[in-house]
């Protein structure tokens, strides 16, 4: 693994810098006053004794005064402070060995290691080194799942109708996206993978499961009166239904592979908005946000 | 694995060999352009981003935005992790986090005090990704385990402003002056301790064990470390602590090595398992789908051509399967790492993935060659230094003489201002 890694030579650093490795002979002669000058900030030795402390490896593990003057490491230690570096070696090295483990099985599929300790495995990689890496595998999405939402307002809209026309949110997201160099998370991952949210914690029959499920319907509902305020309905909604559609990529022109490219939709019950709903109403006595001037107005 | 060069001349013997390799892990960091590439490219991304989400930030960190704080806050009751954000639902506490959070990537980059921004920048990148989950993808996937591996690792021994600093006290001392007296870094400390006692105290550090005592033992080291260098720079406590700093340096690069490989590893061979990268149409997908569909046109283009998306496809698999195993040959890990890094800078226009590919491709430098790097700073060092003789030699042209000493200057820290590639 270290094929070039270290550079396989001490001599690959030496072309480098002629800055800081004309002085390797500067750094070790001055070896003791040298200290004064590194920060506690962990740049620890100069890169010129880098060099020097490589060089010195010739003379092998050899405790001794000159060897603690030049280099560094093992060899410049006496034998009680070896000992306690040799026990860091070994508590250290099994550690990343063993975080190494653990995240090899955490991104493993399930095989019978994991089926019986998994907790132990979960317990080590949860929550700071969770991962997942399964990038449009083992088969890329092949659907574009859209979310359409659509508003009973509490007055008759410019239509004359209460009820809204269907809104397709994630087709503004795309709009957003088309054309950017720098996509948002905002408009890429934000509805994209509350949808995501949504769909894992809920049952076929859109039954919540614990507090997962409660929250993404919540979370949902949020995102949605976010997106009304920008049409405009912020303060006037009085209930919203949101719908699911789901509709294959076609088959490659070149392909005789026939998929149909009818939306499939699924249609939430009418949800009735709650002051909890509007993303700035959560801390009542602070400005509602710039993106949504009127979702204030449902409070009042 | 061959045996480190000094070794070499020795017996041969197993127990020589382990004796250096011991030597070696413990004497030095090893990899210092490669972790310090590393550290720059995770900390530039973050950055970028950071900036980039800057109108956004509310919406997707802020107490109101629709993952709210009280959402959150039930959230990671059941998760145990850590998020500065949750010790206020204040809109002005959101705002100094973010900011933080900015500076400590700026000053990551630039390798200011690297110990200490790089904590903060962990900090930073665990509070505000864990107070949305549901927001990040991959990209910040990566940024959030190299953020905590990088505060382990010694990352700043070149291209940083600590690098500079230690060479120009070197030079100093040489002529026979007392180094600079440092400040920054005491007070820096002395601020962060401030900050860790009442946030453990207060339970505030997330639900794991580990979290607090790595804070806890990088605080108390550095201090260990500073006084061992002030008052007892002879001692062998501060051989000691030198081999410690450089076990967790090595160990830590060798995890983000492993991470690297365990990211491709299962990429590909997820893939394998999967019937469209096995007829050869998966890489059409993708470019059909609107969320990863930036420029239409470009992306129906390559759709169109069967070839083009058979071969793209099957590269994919293949080289992302292979990978791990050429580390055991240079030239073969040097021809995959250019292919994967332009699979990445063209995963960053084609599917809308600027961030991820950023990270990406800063992980895998972790495998450049050294001379490769080597040859990078020196070039980009060379062309700041003609860039900045040109603007010094405008200045002060009237004044030859004091021309003279600017010139030694930059000859003498020529390579340690060399170092801080983005100073």
């Amino acid at each position: 693994m270290d094929a070039d890694h270290g550079g396989g030579t001490g001599n690959e650093k030496k072309l480098a810098w002629p800055g800081v490795t004309d002085r390797p002979d500067q750094a070790a002669g001055d070896d003791p006053a040298i200290p004064d000058v590194i920060s506690e900030a962990g740049s620890g030795i100069p890169p010129g004794q880098t060099d020097a402390a490589l060089g010195d490896t010739a003379s092998g593990p050899v405790p001794g005064s000159a060897g603690r003057r030049q280099g560094g490491g093992m060899a410049a230690l006496s034998l009680p402070y070896q000992i306690a570096a040799a026990l860091a070696l070994s508590v250290i090295g099994l550690l990343a060995c063993a975080h190494v483990a653990m995240i090899f099985l955490h991104v493993a599929p399930s095989n019978t290691l994991t089926k019986q300790h998994g907790e132990v495995v979960d317990d080590w990689v949860f929550p700071e080194f969770e991962q997942n890496w399964k990038l449009f595998a083992p088969n890329p999405l092949q659907q574009n799942i859209s979310v359409h939402v659509r508003a009973e307002l509490a007055d008759n809209g410019a239509d004359g109708s209460r009820i809204t026309r269907w809104m397709n949110l994630s087709r503004d997201d795309g709009e957003s996206i088309r054309g950017s160099l720098l996509p948002s998370h905002v408009d890429q991952n934000e509805l994209r993978r509350a949808w995501d949210f949504y769909s894992g914690s809920h049952d076929s029959e859109s039954r919540p499961n614990g507090l997962r499920g409660e929250l993404s319907e919540r979370y949902i509902r949020r995102i949605v009166m976010l997106r009304l305020a920008e049409y405009g309905y912020g303060g006037t909604v009085e209930r919203i239904q949101v719908r699911s559609s789901v509709r294959s990529v076609g088959a490659p022109t070149w392909s005789d592979e026939k998929i149909s490219t009818r939306p499939e939709y699924k249609e939430l019950p009418w949800w009735t908005v709650t002051p909890s709903d509007l993303p700035a109403a959560d801390v009542a006595d602070q400005a509602p946000q710039a993106r949504n001037p009127q979702a204030g107005k449902a409070e009042g | 694995m061959r045996a480190p060069a000094p070794v070499r001349q020795g017996a041969g013997t197993a127990g020589r060999s382990l004796a250096g390799v011991i030597q070696r892990v413990t004497a030095s960091p090893l990899g210092a352009y490669q972790s310090a590439v590393v550290r720059i490219g995770v900390s530039a991304t973050y950055l970028l981003f950071l900036l980039r989400e800057l109108p956004h930030r509310h919406e997707l960190y802020g107490p109101d935005g629709p993952w709210s704080w009280d959402m959150a806050r039930r959230l990671i009751a059941n998760n145990d992790a850590f998020t500065a954000l949750m010790w206020s639902d204040g809109t002005l506490w959101f705002e100094t986090v973010y900011a933080l959070t900015l500076v400590s990537a700026a000053l990551l980059m630039t390798g200011w005090r690297t110990r200490a921004t790089s904590v903060l920048f962990m900090t930073g990148v665990l509070s505000l990704q864990n107070r949305s989950i549901f927001m990040g993808d991959g990209g910040d996937n990566v940024i959030h385990l190299m953020a905590v591996y990088l505060v382990l690792t010694r990352c700043a021994r070149v291209w940083s402003l600590d690098a500079r600093r230690a060479s120009r006290d070197a030079a100093r001392l040489a002529e026979g002056y007392r180094p600079a007296r440092d400040v920054a870094g005491p007070a820096l400390w002395v601020v962060l301790g401030c900050v860790l006692l009442p946030a453990t105290v207060m339970g505030g550090l997330g639900g794991t064990w580990w979290l607090p005592s790595l804070l806890w033992v990088l605080w108390l080291g550095n201090g260990v470390w500073w006084v061992l260098n002030r008052h007892a720079p002879d001692h062998e406590l501060r051989v000691l602590s030198d081999v410690l700093a450089n076990l967790a340096h090595n160990a830590a690069l060798f995890v983000i090595m492993a991470e690297v490989c365990l990211i491709y590893a299962t990429a590909g061979w997820y893939k394998i398992q999967g019937s469209r990268w096995q007829d050869g149409t998966a890489i059409y997908y993708p470019l059909k789908l609107d969320y990863f569909t930036p420029w239409p046109e470009l992306s129906g283009l390559i759709a169109s051509s069967a070839l083009a998306v058979m071969v793209l496809t099957y590269a994919t698999v293949i080289v992302q399967v292979a990978f791990p195993f050429t580390l055991f040959n240079r030239r073969v890990k040097n021809v995959l790492l250019v292919i994967m890094i332009g699979e990445h800078a063209g995963i960053s226009v084609l599917l809308g993935l600027p961030f991820f590919s950023m990270a990406m491709i800063a992980a895998d430098a972790v495998f450049l060659p050294t001379v490769f790097l080597v040859w990078l700073g020196h070039t980009v060092s060379q062309g700041r230094q003609r860039l900045l003789s040109r603007t010094v030699g405008r200045i002060r042209l009237p004044g030859q003489r004091r021309m003279g000493t600017v010139d030694e200057e930059a000859a003498r820290g020529g390579g340690g201002s060399g170092h801080t590639l983005v100073g």
